[in-house]
């Protein structure tokens, strides 16, 4: 028997197949014989905006029974695919001409495009999250990572009367307190680099030679705190582009409905009767 | 320039259960039993004999045919008849519709919606002003013959003590019962009030714990399937072969803490009931709480499941023994104490010649197979062969959850990280469903891909009530899930302390006005926070509804079948 969510996919597949067969079947033909479909289709887009938006708007509502947010998502996705089919439609295939119809065209691309790209993040960047381990809420990062510092500090500040020498202290200073207060590389965490890890722990790794047996005790601590740094970093660029990605998209989609709201207008204004 | 507003400390009797108890009533209280031989000298100055009475207990009148208590409520107080005579039915027990159980009340959609205006702009205000008692709403059992003649039934005289089930092992009440006279005379005491005095009074205490065996015993044998087939003298004699065991702290939050502390070795710390390779010389049956089920690998112990209440212990070993008389095997696990655990054991040489000779074959379990006998095969564990889906959670899965404690929880958020996106639309939900500030933290205990989140279990044993000087955090009547009522709620942190998983949070209050509430000692004056399911939301709990990605989920981990069905719900 097929899982709930499993048949909820397959019907809204179905569904939106078969509406995209409908209209490539019967959208030439009314075409033909309807020349003014084309204000159908646009205000059959206009409402499916308009019903995509909505999302949002349920999303401030959690206290009503507006169904789960989890069905809304879906017919989010699914909606927002045959919408990308029928804007095809209604541009009847063609770039279209005048320099505000081309801006609300790349604004009706960029949101359906931010909106595909937003659902693949969401399906690709939890499991590295997942997989990469020490899970930590997105608010929290900052002071964890200043806690990682103010202990890597406090074990290099140990390891000079425990070892009387300063060879690590000054290592540490030299090399490795710039990186702990550092601000965590946004692009390198998210390509999953861990070259620069690797480069301090080598470079730690080189220091041992020249480190007292009570100074490796206390660089073996710190090592572990690099590799405690470098994991809150993967986390911190990875949440905040999953958190950030709907900056993307929101002010994509209020601009794409401004422009659509001015569409209308110009072309109920400009149309001359012929609607 | 703001004010910080100052008061009186609540404190445990601010809200007595009767606020207009009267006066003489204690003096002709403390002349009748229980009471009159109780010894006031051994309860303590903050808490005396009279005290616990003018507080914690309320004198209720009922009219004939009138309910006092509904089987399957979950009830915080016991009673003591005054006066009158009141029958329990026993046997079947009455439909829900007959005794009139209704479910909480929820919001109107109106009321939902104006949650957008309504909240205060602060977090956490409290109006300093005490809820008003709602006027109780009598039920009477209708056509009462008919159930003398349907049900068997028992009357129950002044003197007699009832509810003490229900109020002291946090269960739902076990049976329907009604003033059967004109005027019957109740003495409610509600728990914390009871607890005391059994705290203090010894006698009561032995009398109590004497009449709660008595009757969790002949209600509970009912629910073993392959005792239902006994005749009434079988019955009898299984019932008084029965012992009675408890294991574990009544309190074991702290025992628990020490436990996390001992990691892995924790196994080898908690007390066994059964040990794997004894003589089966009886049946264990959980009567509440919970017990672990492991089996030796290597040098180390292997959770095989844990038992809740219902589940049973050793049957297959002795019937395979009953069966198999010269090829007599040990028993195949250890069941081990985990928390506070009630227990039954019935003897071997009872069931063999009272239970075994009579029961029906298809009641019979599954035959052992020893490995290197007539097959090369094991049998898997006995409370995962009916269970098929439970054999195919993982160890690893299983230790999780048995050395978190996680199985405790009825309603327990996990998270199936590998979809949840961390977008927070879940603690948003909670917030503003909740006067601005969320009821959980989206943190929590992780195994492989799964968070169980730190937010309100609903524990099948929910030991945050046990510390509870008011009452104020409390099971809901109807669906047993534990809520707190900010009104007599003083802030002492008792709940927030025993909860074992860290899901109770103690948040400073404000009044209308924003300004922090403090106490005379200027200190601020805190109020239990938690998850109340959403009860009085119209949807149901908001951050279930607000997961985008099917990511979040509400689940019982009593048994292991909704975890697994979830885990492979896709």
């Amino acid at each position: 028997m097929p899982r709930p969510l499993q048949l909820r996919r397959a019907v809204l597949s179905l569904l939106t197949l078969g509406a995209t067969g409908v209209l490539a079947h019967y959208y030439p033909r009314l075409a033909a014989c309807f020349p003014h479909i084309v204000y159908l289709s646009g205000w059959l887009l206009l409402a499916l905006c308009l019903g995509l938006t909505a999302y949002n708007l349920r999303k401030k509502l959690p206290f009503l029974p507006l169904l789960s947010s989890r069905v809304w998502l879906q017919f989010h996705a699914y909606a927002g695919l045959f919408a990308g089919v029928l804007f095809i439609f209604h541009l009847r295939f063609s770039i279209p001409g005048g320099a505000f119809n081309l801006v609300l065209a790349a604004l009706f691309l960029a949101v359906t495009l931010s909106g595909i790209g937003g659902w693949w993040l969401s399906r690709v960047i939890p499991r590295r999250l997942t997989s990469a381990g020490g899970e930590v809420p997105f608010e929290r990062i900052p002071v964890i990572r200043r806690d990682i510092r103010l202990q890597a500090e406090k074990i290099t500040l140990a390891a000079i009367p425990e070892a009387k020498s300063t060879t690590l202290a000054d290592f540490y200073v030299r090399e490795l307190a710039p990186a702990f207060a550092a601000r965590p590389s946004f692009f390198r965490h998210l390509l999953g680099s861990r070259a620069a890890l690797n480069d301090r722990l080598a470079a730690l790794s080189e220091a041992g030679r020249y480190l007292a047996p009570a100074e490796q005790t206390r660089a073996e601590q710190i090592a572990d705190l690099l590799r405690a740094r470098h994991a809150l970093d993967f986390h911190h660029a990875n949440q905040l582009l999953l958190k950030s990605w709907l900056f993307v998209h929101l002010p994509l989609t209020y601009a794409l409905l401004v422009f659509t709201a001015v569409h209308v207008l110009l072309v109920h204004a400009y149309s001359g009767g012929a609607r | 320039m703001s004010t910080v507003a100052s008061l009186d400390r609540p404190r445990r009797w601010d809200a007595p259960f009767d606020p207009e108890f009267p006066a003489a009533d204690i003096e002709r209280l403390l002349a009748i039993a229980p009471f009159r031989a109780m010894n006031p000298e051994s309860f303590p100055r903050s808490a005396t004999l009279p005290d616990i009475l003018r507080n914690d207990t309320a004198i209720r009148t009922f009219q004939a045919d009138e309910l006092i208590v509904r089987e399957g409520d979950y009830g915080t107080s016991a009673f003591l008849i005054l006066k009158g005579r009141a029958r329990v039915v026993l046997s079947p027990g009455l439909p829900p519709s007959a005794v009139g159980r209704k479910e909480r009340g929820k919001k109107s959609l109106l009321r939902s919606l104006a949650q957008l205006w309504s909240n205060p702009r602060e977090d956490e205000v409290i109006a300093r002003r005490r809820q008003e008692a709602e006027p109780s709403r009598s039920v009477f059992l209708q056509d009462v013959p008919r159930v003398l003649g349907e049900h068997k039934t028992a009357a129950m005289h002044a003197g007699d003590f009832f509810g003490e089930i229900a109020a002291l092992s946090r269960m739902p009440r076990t049976a329907t019962i009604f003033a059967e006279e004109q005027g019957t005379q109740l003495l409610e005491i509600r728990w914390q009030g009871l607890r005391d005095l059994l705290k203090y009074d010894p006698a009561l205490r032995a009398h109590v714990d004497t009449i709660y065996r008595q009757r969790a015993l002949a209600s509970y044998l009912q629910e073993i399937p392959f005792l239902r087939h006994l005749e009434p003298e079988a019955r009898a004699a299984v019932e008084a072969a029965t012992q009675f065991e408890t294991y574990g702290d009544y309190d074991w939050s702290g025992e628990y803490k020490k436990l996390v502390q001992a990691g892995a070795a924790a196994v080898a710390k908690e007390t066994t009931i059964a040990a794997e390779g004894d003589y089966p010389n009886g049946i264990v049956m959980v009567r509440s709480g919970f017990a672990r089920l492991t089996q030796r690998h290597g040098a180390g112990h292997r959770t095989l499941n844990y038992l809740g209440a219902g589940r049973v212990y050793g049957f297959d070993e002795i019937v395979h023994n009953w069966k198999n008389p010269g090829a007599a095997i040990a028993l195949q696990h250890s069941l081990r104490v985990i928390g506070h655990t009630h227990v039954l054991t019935i003897p071997a040489a009872v069931i063999e010649r009272h239970v075994l000779p009579g029961l029906p074959a298809n009641q019979l379990p599954p035959p052992i197979i020893i490995p290197g006998e007539s097959s090369n095969a094991r049998t898997p564990p006995p409370q995962a062969k009916s269970r098929p889906t439970e054999a195919a959670t993982d160890s690893a899965l299983m230790e999780f959850l048995t050395q978190n404690r996680l199985f405790n929880g009825t309603e327990s958020m996990v998270i199936d990280l590998d979809r949840c996106t961390r977008c927070d639309d879940c603690v948003r939900a909670c917030a503003s469903t909740h006067g601005g500030n969320p009821r959980f933290l989206r943190h929590g205990p992780i195994h492989d891909h799964l968070m169980v989140a730190q937010a309100c279990m609903h524990c099948a044993d929910p030991i945050c009530m046990i510390g509870c000087p008011t009452g104020a955090i409390h099971r809901d009547s109807f669906g047993g899930e534990v809520v707190i009522n900010a009104d007599t709620c003083i802030g002492c942190t008792a709940c927030a302390n025993n909860c074992p998983y860290g899901s109770i949070r103690m948040v400073e209050t404000r009044d209308e006005d924003g300004e922090p509430l403090v106490a005379k000692d200027q200190k601020p004056l805190l109020k239990a926070t938690k998850c109340d399911l959403c009860l009085d939301q119209i949807g149901g709990p908001a951050c279930v509804r607000a997961c985008p990605h099917d990511a979040l989920d509400r689940l019982d981990l009593n048994t292991l079948d909704p975890l697994t069905a979830w885990l492979n719900r896709r």
